[in-house]
């Protein structure tokens, strides 16, 4: 079971790092493409968008259980091993509150996207806005499976150290400032 | 009223540990179920829309620059040039540092990144050479902030898109106050070190330096590709990111060939992290942005500071004080993010020009990195230097102190920001 | 008597509150107060705060935002008839575009936009758009030869220019003040208002009368919130939207008078086309109408072409 998902989010990763080289690869023929030869593909620059959002939301997933998402921990770093845990308590149930709200919404508007296609592509939207469900649900998921962990127990101490703001260099960079 | 429960939603669940992205989604969903239209539709509407904007697409390929910048050994050679520069000054690493800070800060917009190259490489040195390390600490800290200030910069393009200002001109307004937080850190660098008992640096031969030199070439020429396309208008700036990625690629394989084709997958990787987890940020802030716009809040806030309208130097003094309480909690890009839909309408019908705000705002944002409690670039030099937190706060802080200082005089020169601005555009 | 309730009708806009939207909108409120005794209020938001027009109209879909002022470009993915406004000169003059806006042809189009969960309360005006530069004059099809031209994101206005020779890009409006100062770009094409406001007169040199596209603005509102309102507020609503356009479409033709005089004011050399060089344009442009024809649909192309030979005689 494990091994399965951690294959998904290798596959994950594979998908992000052809999203990201696709936009470079998509951007920069175009910057070429106009000042060499006074040309240009005019579905790279909205296929670019679409890829962007695509990692944007797939990657969210992946940092999410990378734990990467980071906030402020100054309150609960003070806390007791037993507030530490009301406290991830709370947070799992909120991230899964605005998971489903997130993928409900996403769902609901699906018809309406579906009947819109992109002015270049001619893409229907519900490809690129529905990757919201899958953005939603996962989040949700990861977070149920916390909640069900910490309820029952079965949280480790490096998890609860995590949460109360000890974070690795690589978690730091990756916030981008 | 909605202010607060605006306000105090985002605290609460950010008090508790939510990451900031979940608290303003979550802050989204408190203020459209207290303005009776509760609609799940709102928020997944608005993040994604939100996401789907050519100009941030610079966002992932600056990032994706920086990263191979790092490891494609553009960094290291900064640095070798400005050590063989002015390492054998009195307090030259000090020096070095900012230097090499200021040039790097050209090349990438994370202050996170650029200060761990610069702490990695010049702390030890500087520890050897007997400096005062918890010093030499807040020294890298306050010289990596400057990359968000000098182009280009993620912080910039948020803003841009935020508050709908022209980033080309943000960039451009960036580059004197940057210069100028560079100039007043040696200042204050050279006061400080003044006591102390340190050992200088040989002086290198001409031969040396110049080999250094043209060594960095490579690296100190991606800033003019990337300053001079975008001033001459050759290209956007999202256009220049993309070139500044491939161009520190190339440089990376092929000339300095510290980058191996096996390590791309590993980049390319990190940078769509980064990307993801700056974009996620991005989108859950355009909820609660939405959201602030339909409530009126902004109208709500101006009301409080209206009669200070009339008066655009000291409600400029007063927003900056404003964000600099908001920065000790939290980083730069969710203060951007959460004050630019509340700030913007206040600051247009005080009739304060958009660019020079920005410059300034995203200056206190970026001084926000390193004060306390919570300011990442702190964390991340304490981490690569292995100086306590503790003591890295005591480090920063004549330098914390000579940044705000700037800032305070940019705020009472506006000219100084402006003048150089027209010239440059 | 007249039903009405206490009704925040909340109206978004990618412009700001000086363009003569404005006016129209102050028009239409003050009509409103009178029939429903200020019970229906418009509040607006200006220079897109809650959003393009294209999120905005999505949110009108979902039933989220109430309603928006938006061009009809950015929706003909959406509602691809609408792309029949793109059309190349299409209209001649201003008389030409009222009568097929108010008349028949409007009323089809209405119908398309309420399939898809909007109600168009009345057609303002966005206005002839007209190309600046800053290399030549634009007198006839061949000067726009390697132009470097942004346009909006739309395959129409790309095409048409491409075919007339000119190198059409794509930019978002808010970069073209920059690319046109810094020569990224040579040309942009907007209507006179527009020109002046965004000041665009400052880097360039040449301004040409091609009225190249007529774009209505549309006063959209969102159909599962309109289903819930009274017959009376649905009257008041669609009365005084026809009141704010008339004020507004005035007030936008003066504007655009006092606009162009400025411009050449500020010294940029003005022209227009001759009748001879407007037809070749068109007949030039022909393989647009054909290739678009399917996409936004036959039955358009040919409702809108009969109504304007019925109205040229
Ligand atoms: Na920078
Ligand atoms: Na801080």
């Amino acid at each position: 079971m494990q091994r399965t998902v951690d294959l998904f989010y290798r596959f994950l990763e594979l998908l992000l790092v052809l999203l990201l080289s696709g936009m470079v690869v998509m951007v920069f023929l175009n910057v070429v493409l106009r000042y060499g030869f006074n040309s240009g593909v005019t579905v790279s620059e909205e296929l670019s968008r679409y890829f962007f959002v695509w990692l944007t939301f797939i990657g969210a997933v992946v940092t999410f259980r990378e734990g990467s998402h980071l906030g402020i921990e100054t309150l609960v770093s003070r806390l007791s091993r037993k507030g530490r845990i009301t406290c991830m308590i709370l947070v799992n149930v909120l991230i899964m509150l605005v998971s489903a709200i997130f993928f409900l919404g996403t769902w609901k508007q699906l018809p309406i996207n579906a009947t819109m296609h992109a002015p270049v592509s001619g893409l229907r939207m519900s490809w690129v806005f529905g990757v919201g469900m899958f953005t939603g649900g996962m989040m949700f998921l990861i977070a149920a499976e916390r909640l069900f962990r910490i309820v029952t127990g079965r949280v480790t101490d490096d998890e609860i150290s995590a949460f109360a703001g000890e974070h690795t260099i690589e978690q730091l960079m990756e916030r981008g400032e | 009223m909605t202010l607060v429960v605006f306000v105090g939603t985002l605290l609460g669940s950010m008090a508790i540990g939510l990451p900031v992205a979940f608290a303003l989604m979550f802050c989204g969903v408190i203020l459209m179920s207290y303005m009776g239209m509760f609609n799940t539709q709102i928020v997944a509407q608005q993040m994604i829309s939100g996401a789907d904007t050519f100009t941030l697409l610079a966002i992932p390929f600056f990032i994706l620059a920086g990263e191979l910048m790092n490891s494609g050994g553009l960094s290291k050679r900064i640095i070798n040039f400005a050590l063989t520069c002015v390492g054998h000054i009195r307090g030259g690493l000090g020096i070095v540092a900012i230097i090499s800070a200021i040039i790097m800060a050209s090349l990438s917009g994370s202050a996170a990144a650029d200060t761990a190259a610069l702490a990695s490489i010049l702390i030890p040195m500087m520890a050897r050479a007997g400096y005062n390390v918890p010093r030499s600490a807040g020294l890298m800290a306050a010289g990596g902030i400057i990359a968000p200030v000098i182009p280009p910069s993620l912080a910039f393009i948020i803003f841009g898109v935020a508050a709908n200002v022209s980033i080309t001109k943000l960039f451009m307004g960036g580059i004197v106050p940057g210069l100028l937080m560079g100039l007043v850190l040696v200042f204050t660098w050279l006061l400080v070190v003044k006591k102390d008992n340190i050992e200088t640096l040989p002086r290198q031969p001409m031969k040396v330096r110049l080999r250094a030199t043209a060594d960095a070439a490579w690296a100190l020429g991606m800033p003019v590709i990337i300053l001079g396309g975008i001033r001459f208008g050759i290209v956007t700036p999202t256009e220049a990111a993309v070139i500044a990625a491939v161009y520190a690629l190339l440089v990376g394989l092929f000339v300095y060939r510290e980058l191996k084709f096996s390590d791309l997958y590993r980049v390319i990787l990190q940078a769509a992290k980064t990307t993801s987890v700056v974009m996620f940020l991005v989108a859950a802030a355009l909820v609660s942005a939405w959201l602030i716009t339909m409530a009126n809040i902004p109208a709500e806030l101006g009301s409080l500071i209206e009669p200070l309208i009339d008066r655009p130097k000291l409600l400029l003094l007063v927003i900056m004080a404003l964000v600099l309480v908001v920065g000790t909690a939290l980083d730069l890009a969710p203060t951007i993010l959460i004050l630019s839909p509340v700030l913007m309408p206040i600051i247009k019908e005080a009739g304060i020009d958009p660019v020079y705000f920005g410059v300034l705002f995203i200056m206190n944002t970026c001084i926000g990195l390193i004060t306390p409690p919570v300011g990442v670039v702190l964390n991340v030099v304490s981490s690569v230097s292995k100086v306590p937190l503790g003591q890295v706060v005591w480090g920063v802080f004549p330098f914390l102190l000579a940044q705000i200082l700037v800032l305070i005089l940019l705020v009472l020169f506006p000219g100084i920001v402006l003048v150089p601005l027209n010239w440059l555009i | 008597a007249a039903e009405f309730n206490n009704r925040n009708i909340r109206v978004s806009n990618g412009i700001n509150e000086d363009h003569p939207v404005g006016d129209g909108i102050r028009a239409m409120q003050e009509c409103l107060d009178e029939k429903s005794g200020g019970k229906l209020e418009l509040t607006a938001f200006w220079g897109g705060a809650l959003g393009g027009d294209l999120q905005a109209t999505q949110a009108l879909r979902s039933g989220v935002q109430e309603a928006v002022v938006t061009s009809s470009s950015p929706l003909v993915g959406m509602i691809p008839a609408l792309g029949v406004f793109d059309l190349p000169f299409l209209f001649k003059d201003a008389s030409e575009a009222d009568a097929v806006m108010d008349g028949e042809f409007g009323d089809l189009i209405n119908e398309k936009l309420e399939e898809a969960g909007l109600i168009n309360l009345a057609y303002w005006e966005n206005g002839f758009r007209n190309v600046s530069n800053s290399v030549r004059p634009i007198t006839k099809w061949e000067d726009l030869d390697g132009i470097k031209m942004r346009v909006m994101q739309n395959n129409i206005f790309l095409d048409t220019f491409k075919n007339l020779g000119a190198n059409a890009t794509p930019m978002s409006f808010g970069e073209v003040f920059s690319a046109l100062e810094t020569h990224t770009i040579d040309a942009q094409e907007n209507p006179y208002v527009t020109i002046d406001t965004s000041k665009f007169y400052e880097v360039q040199d040449y301004v040409s009368e091609t009225n190249h596209a007529y774009t209505p603005f549309l006063f959209l509102f969102s159909k599962p919130i309109w289903d819930t309102y009274t017959e009376d507020e649905q009257a008041a609503l669609r009365e005084c939207a026809v009141v704010g356009r008339d004020v507004e479409r005035s007030v936008i033709r003066e504007a655009n008078q006092e606009s162009l005089a400025k411009i050449q004011e500020e010294g940029i050399e003005y022209n227009t086309l001759s009748d001879d060089e407007y037809a070749r344009m068109l007949e030039k442009s022909q393989i647009i109408y054909d290739k678009y024809r399917e996409q936004i649909g036959g039955d358009i192309v040919d409702a809108v072409q009969e109504q304007l030979t019925e109205i040229r005689g």
